[in-house]
């Protein structure tokens, strides 16, 4: 029952998404079509009359708004996000061929952030309130302040510009097809590095804070005691009894910040060059390409939303409890 | 084996510290079995889980030594060397006391791959196995712990502790949430494992038949610190302290009979840190108890005790009582080599029939009449009963026929504050105060209208309280209540005994419970004493009279009384000894009947 009622809740979200995705663009002022090719102010219609006239046959603007929206749904359903403007290639074409990158990024600097995170997070709470705890919070606390940007500029600027042991921009060299598999992935490697690694670091002191936190919680239950007493090594007391716990509410939150991850990781791509969803939204802003800022948003949108469900799934699978409340 | 010097155990609270344990000393030996009884808060849990370093947060002061090594140091690597290998814990029930996450197998499971050289498939097979010999079936080895039952978790805890046997086994509260046939039956695998494996036990329990039946020797403990150490046994039926008496008295499987009163007060008052932490609600308190905490002192061998007054005091002995009184033809011997203790805090039952002396036995108490022979001492050295019935906090007598102890022609109130006018107690305000309180003790109204009324105008039961209220004035140490509730019917009877119990507790004297009421003593009573023809013919604690009468006359008066009762309820008292007495006896029933109407007379 519950489980349908939390499945209803994402199918409307996902609808209200669309709508909005859709009726946002009629909302603006002005014609849309003015501003394919105007600038600020200036609005000079590049297109002939006939060109409007096919544009909007296209986008189902010479319907009324009910049919249109319905065509936009029925579009979407078969995978077809709209043509880009400036690119004059299909949305979805360009979003697939870019999205990688992002989740490449994305799920990098997660796995750092969790990995770092968790360790120095569970470090501080055993050592709560002495040297160690201390020194880690104040550390954490003064990086998760600054912005993903800066960060990124600050890595660009020392390790890629000043000391050369990265490459400025870019997420491949350009293409040379004698090169091994290997050869490629090292590349690809050497290029995220940065990125991620600035992705990462904004991450890091929410992820050693929730972890802390955790943790802290965790180490009085009576549970943490009977493992003591049962005499375990410490490792296994951490890791089967502490972590395996921490790991509930760890996860279904790594899954609900993707969103803020994603915003981070906008700005990282567009600080590195990293041709991800990220810059392509800066350039397709540029050039006021709206289907395309509207496909990558969607895009984006329904992913961080499909994160968050499967966050739910996953509390389920991990606590067993969950499955019995529900009887 | 294991030997605790001057433990304690201090939380570092934020309002100040908390020590649940204070000044802790004693030996366990091999083999040993040791119970350790208190109320809830007293620290046992923090006690043992001292024991294996589990209280993390907590300050240890004093050793912990176990097999001639300290346990407690710098470091936790002792307790590392002995936990689970030697020393091994059923904890108490909680909910979380087994990781939620993991499931039972894998909780066991855990403690052999640590601690022992298996392969995993005799691992396997050793967990199922000792899952069913605590009585859990191998089908919930899988299941996850939120899904068992609070005895179910018990006996999984109690498996994971047993597989790595141990050589010392903690059981804190084992049982508490097991029906009465699962405790006995996991009593006893305990039991039998201990006979194979031999481990030592440390049990905690709320549950005194538990403890007596699985421990040798008991600790009693109070906010932290040792009331009373020794034999399981001989602490259960001879308690010394009056805290130890205290949790026997609230403890349904020990007063079986009696009404159950928890001592009064209670989760620790803040005990002066200098003084006796039991003080606020010892019944037997004296000056110097606030002020100096009782060391815990050998009484005998074995026996150790933490009490300024050398423990639960004797207010009353009377030893060799005799009294008889001439008739016109010969003489009745009313009482014949009788010996009487009163303790502090205690209910002693009189029993007896009709002319046995029983009321003869609390004139001569009480000094009404003078004793032939044989001496009556009292609590402080050169008090006899007569000084003692005309003071405060000394002793007083309620009769049976409230129509003679209270005038006719005085008023309710002058009737109460009589003792004190006459003692000539504080300002005659204060004695008006002493007496509406005790009125509202008894609780019979202070309402000017009640307390001009004069005494014909009241009925049987309130004469009765209010001979209650007049003895109260004077917060009597000792209150002997001669057939008290003779003369009222049932309803009014079981009002007025609830009221007086109630003040017992609260206030805690001792008291004289005379009657030939069984059943009512059998409500009433710690101890009984039985009197037959003038002489004691038995005392003891109520539950072993009356379970066990020695003596052929108490179990004729018992079985006559009460066994035979039982298939016959609907049956008044009075009908049944009619009906039930043999000829002879019914004889006799009449003659000391008709001896005490001639008794009277002189
Ligand atoms: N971890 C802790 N931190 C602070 N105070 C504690 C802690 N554990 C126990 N205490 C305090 O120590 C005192 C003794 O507690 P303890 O658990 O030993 O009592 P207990 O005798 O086992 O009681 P019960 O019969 O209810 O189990 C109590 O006042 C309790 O509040
Ligand atoms: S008599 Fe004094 S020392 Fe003994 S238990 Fe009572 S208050 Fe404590
Ligand atoms: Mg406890």
């Amino acid at each position: 029952m519950k489980k349908l009622g939390r499945l209803t809740e994402y199918v409307i979200t996902v609808l209200i998404i669309l709508s909005i995705n859709f009726f946002l663009p009629r909302m603006m002022p002005g014609d849309p079509f003015l501003f394919l090719s105007g600038d600020q102010g200036e609005q000079i219609s590049a297109y002939s009359d006939e060109q409007i006239r096919q544009y909007k046959a296209c986008y189902g603007l010479d319907q009324p708004i009910f049919r249109s929206y319905l065509s936009y749904l029925a579009d979407l359903f078969r995978g077809r996000l709209g043509q880009s403007l400036y690119f004059n290639e299909s949305v979805g074409h360009i979003v697939l061929r870019r999205l990688p990158w992002t989740v490449f990024l994305v799920c990098g600097a997660i796995l750092f952030s969790t990995v770092l995170g968790t360790a120095l997070g569970s470090l501080s709470a055993f050592y709560r309130n002495r040297l160690l705890d201390n020194v880690l919070y104040g550390f954490m606390m003064f990086f998760s302040e600054i912005p993903a940007f800066l960060i990124g500029l600050f890595f660009l600027f020392v390790f890629a510009a000043s000391l050369g042991l990265f490459p400025l921009s870019g997420a491949l060299t350009s293409f040379s097809p004698d090169r091994s598999v290997v050869q490629v992935l090292k590349d690809i490697i050497h290029h995220a590095v940065l990125p991620v690694a600035a992705l990462s670091l904004t991450r890091l002191g929410g992820m050693y804070l929730l972890v802390r936190n955790i943790m802290i919680s965790i180490i009085p239950k009576a549970y943490m005691r009977t493992a003591r007493a049962k005499g375990l090594s410490r490792y296994r007391i951490f890791i089967r009894h502490g972590l395996r716990n921490a790991l509930l509410p760890l996860t279904t939150r790594i899954f609900m910040s993707l969103g803020t991850l994603v915003g981070g990781a906008v700005l990282v791509e567009n600080v590195f060059a990293y041709p991800g969803l990220g810059l392509m939204i800066s350039q397709a802003v540029m050039v006021h390409d709206y289907p395309l800022i509207q496909g990558i948003f969607l895009v984006i949108t329904l992913l961080v939303l499909s994160a968050n469900l499967m966050s739910e799934v996953l509390y389920r699978v991990l606590d067993p409890r969950v499955k019995d409340g529900e009887g | 084996m294991l030997e605790l010097n001057d433990l304690s155990i201090v939380y570092p609270e934020n309002h100040g510290p908390l020590t649940a344990v204070d000044h802790v000393s004693l030996r366990l030996e091999r083999g040993g079995r040791l119970g350790i009884i208190g109320e809830s808060g007293c620290g046992k849990s923090s006690l043992a889980l001292s024991l294996m370093g589990l209280n993390r947060k907590a300050r240890t002061h004093g050793t912990i030594v176990y097999q001639g090594v300290q346990l407690n140091g710098q470091s936790d690597k002792a307790f590392k060397a002995v936990r689970w290998k030697k020393i091994a814990m059923v904890f108490q029930n909680g909910s979380e006391v087994l990781n939620p996450v993991l499931n039972v197998f894998e909780q066991l499971d855990e403690v052999l791959k640590t601690h022992r050289r298996f392969s995993t498939k005799q691992r396997r097979e050793l967990v199922l196995t000792w899952l069913e010999r605590v009585g859990l079936d191998r089908n919930w080895a899988f299941e996850f712990p939120h899904r068992l039952s609070g005895g179910m978790r018990q006996r999984a805890l109690l498996a994971m502790a047993l597989c790595c046997e141990p050589e010392l086994l903690i059981l804190d509260e084992p049982t508490s949430s097991l029906d009465a046939r699962s405790r006995s039956e996991l009593m006893g695998l305990i039991d039998s494992i201990q006979a194979d494996q031999g481990y030592s036990l440390i049990l905690i329990s709320h549950q005194l038949s538990v403890i007596e039946a699985m421990t040798t020797d008991l600790l009693t403990l109070y906010a932290g610190q040792m009331m009373e150490y020794g034999p399981t046994h001989t602490l259960l039926h001879h308690p010394m302290h009056p805290y130890t008496r205290g949790l026997i008295n609230a403890s349904p499987d020990y007063q079986i009979y009696k009404e159950l009163w928890g001592m009064p007060g209670g989760n620790h008052e803040t005990p002066a840190s200098n003084g006796c932490p039991f003080a606020p609600r010892c019944v037997q308190k004296g000056p110097r108890c606030k002020n100096s905490r009782p060391q815990v002192q050998i009484i005998t061998d074995g026996r150790s005790l933490a009490c300024n007054k050398g423990g639960i005091e004797i207010l009353l002995k009377g030893e060799h009582l005799h009294k008889s009184f001439a008739l016109k033809k010969g003489t009745v011997q009313a009482l014949c080599d009788v010996n009487v203790e009163l303790k502090s805090g205690e209910i002693l039952a009189v029993l007896g029939k009709t002319g046995s002396g029983k009321s003869t036995l609390a004139h001569v108490l009480s000094g009404l009449y003078p004793s032939d022979q044989g001496r009556l001492t009292f609590w402080e050295p050169g008090l006899d009963s007569l000084s003692a019935t005309r003071k405060r906090d000394g002793l007083q007598i309620v009769f049976q026929d409230p129509y003679s102890s209270t005038s006719h022609r005085m008023t309710v109130l002058d009737t109460v504050k009589e003792p004190l006018d006459i003692l000539g107690w504080g300002t005659s305000e204060s004695r008006r105060d002493a007496a509406l309180s005790a009125l509202a003790q008894v609780e019979l109204p202070n309402k000017p209208e009640f307390l001009e009324k004069h005494g014909h105008a009241l009925s049987g039961g309130q004469r009765q309280r209010l001979s209650l209220a007049r003895a109260l004035t004077m917060k009597p140490r000792i209150l002997i209540a001669d057939e008290i509730t003779s003369m009222l019917d049932p309803s009014s009877r079981a009002n007025l005994l609830r009221t007086l119990m109630g003040l017992q507790n609260a206030q805690g004297f001792s008291m004289i419970f005379i009657t030939h009421d069984l059943f009512l003593a059998r409500k009433v009573a710690d101890r009984v004493m039985v009197m037959d023809r003038g002489r004691c013919i038995e005392q003891g604690s109520s539950v072993r009279v009356f379970q066990n009468p020695f003596h052929p006359r108490t179990r004729e008066l018992v079985d006559t009384m009460l066994g035979n009762v039982k298939n016959e309820p609907m049956l008044g008292m009075k009908q049944n000894v009619y009906n039930l007495l043999k000829p002879r006896e019914a004889e006799t029933f009449f003659q000391v009947n008709h001896n005490k109407e001639q008794r009277r007379t002189p």
